[in-house]
């Protein structure tokens, strides 16, 4: 079965279709939805709400685009969304976390990890577009639609992100272990 | 020209360096490195993999789905047909059939014991052609459900008159154990796949039932410790 007939199943409410999409699709949009949130929890939140929406705008799905890129970018909405309904009520700047969050991960390496560590510490305007650049290659002016900011804004929140991602890797690596490029294995 | 900050370094990633940037990485080494770093670390970012979701996700996620009518509830024909079953699950049901029948065929004609008998109680096949509707063939099924669990109680208690342990006919009962487990795991998966199949159900059922029987044996066996 082709996956536009497994589309055309889904958007008529067929669970094992559903299903399929899923079991394709899910480590992608967890993936996403868990580095925007940088919390375990929350990502499932998120990424339950991605597929709600997703499963619920199928029959509008009309295969202009891919259609992981279009599950893609309602994951990626679902996840801001949320994350600014949360900082609507709470009204709060992401703290700097005196712990470094360690989130389960399978099979990763040991330099996913600490970038995985890392992503999780920073705070939350420059891990969105950090994420959305350099990990999910948005352009510029894609992030700024996105977040509701200019290309500029987001090109200067973008090198400020990989700065400060560059001092947590430091940080955790332990400075006096490794440094610059040796830290990289190059 | 001093040392480049972090972020000229961090925007050099993607742009272009200035030519007095040209002239100061090529002189200084910490500039130089740390560019470099920086670079790894942004293609670091952009190979970094999927994550799984939790265990349990989809349960929820389809439990949502259900809650809000975005799942179709399969109708009584979807439930009982097999025509939409995929074809290695039918073909599955299929071996399972014979050589459930195969066995217990060899058991009962084995010996000539009384569990010979039994057979007799199966020859009820014109009840399964003659169904003429769903409810006919579902009813169906649950006789002959029902009949096969009739049957391996017998098969039990006639074990045990004629002095046979239970081990001796189904080996030894941590082996055993082993085995239900895999097949419990499977069936699970099998269920989640198609939820509504009365076979795969049916077999589930059976191998959680046989598996808690196999349990109690082994404690049995074992004695209590205290």
């Amino acid at each position: 079965m082709t996956e536009s007939q497994v589309i055309r199943q889904a958007a008529d409410g067929d669970a094992r279709a559903i299903r399929t999409l899923y079991d394709r699709y899910a480590p992608r949009v967890f993936a996403v939805v868990r580095r925007i949130a940088g919390d375990d929890e929350l990502a499932q939140d998120y990424a339950q709400e991605a597929w709600i929406r997703a499963i619920r705008a199928l029959p509008s799905f009309r295969g202009d685009s891919r259609f992981s890129t279009w599950l893609h970018r309602i994951a990626v909405n679902a996840a801001l969304q949320a994350l600014r309904r949360a900082e609507t009520r709470r009204k709060r700047e992401a703290p700097f976390p005196a712990e470094i969050p360690v989130g389960p991960r399978g099979g990763d390496t040991l330099l996913q990890r600490r970038l995985e560590r890392a992503l999780d510490t920073l705070p939350e305007g420059m891990r969105r577009v950090l994420i959305l650049h350099d990990v999910e290659g948005y352009t510029h002016e894609e992030i700024g639609d996105a977040l509701g900011v200019t290309a500029g804004t987001s090109k200067s929140q973008l090198f400020k992100a990989r700065a400060k991602m560059r001092e947590l890797l430091t940080v955790l690596d332990g400075a006096t272990e490794e440094s610059g490029a040796e830290a990289w294995g190059i | 020209m001093g040392h480049l900050n972090a972020e000229s370094l961090a925007r050099l990633v993607d742009d272009a360096p200035r030519p007095d940037e040209i002239e100061h990485l090529a002189e200084c080494r910490a500039c130089s490195s740390e560019l470099e770093a920086l670079r790894a670390q942004t293609r670091a970012l952009g190979a970094l993999p999927e994550i799984r979701p939790p265990l349990g996700d989809w349960e929820v996620l389809e439990a949502r789905l259900r809650s809000e009518g975005l799942i179709e509830e399969p109708g009584l024909l979807a439930r009982l047909t097999l025509a939409q079953t995929p074809p290695w699950m039918r073909a599955a049901a299929a071996v399972a059939l014979f050589f459930g029948g195969t066995m217990f065929g060899v058991t009962a004609a084995s010996d000539g014991s009384p569990i010979a008998a039994l057979v007799g109680g199966a020859e009820e096949p014109g009840m399964v052609a003659q169904a003429a509707n769903l409810d006919d063939a579902a009813s169906a099924v649950r006789v002959a459900e029902q009949g096969y669990v009739d049957a391996l109680a017998r098969y039990r208690q006639l074990l045990e008159d004629n002095g046979s342990s239970e081990d001796a006919a189904s080996g030894d009962p941590r082996s055993r154990y082993a085995a239900l487990e895999y097949l419990v795991a499977a069936g699970q998966a099998a269920v989640r796949q198609a939820p509504a199949d009365p076979f795969l159900n049916g077999l589930l059922a059976s191998t959680l039932a046989e598996r808690e029987v196999t349990l109690r044996r082994i404690s049995t066996r074992r004695g209590n410790w205290f």
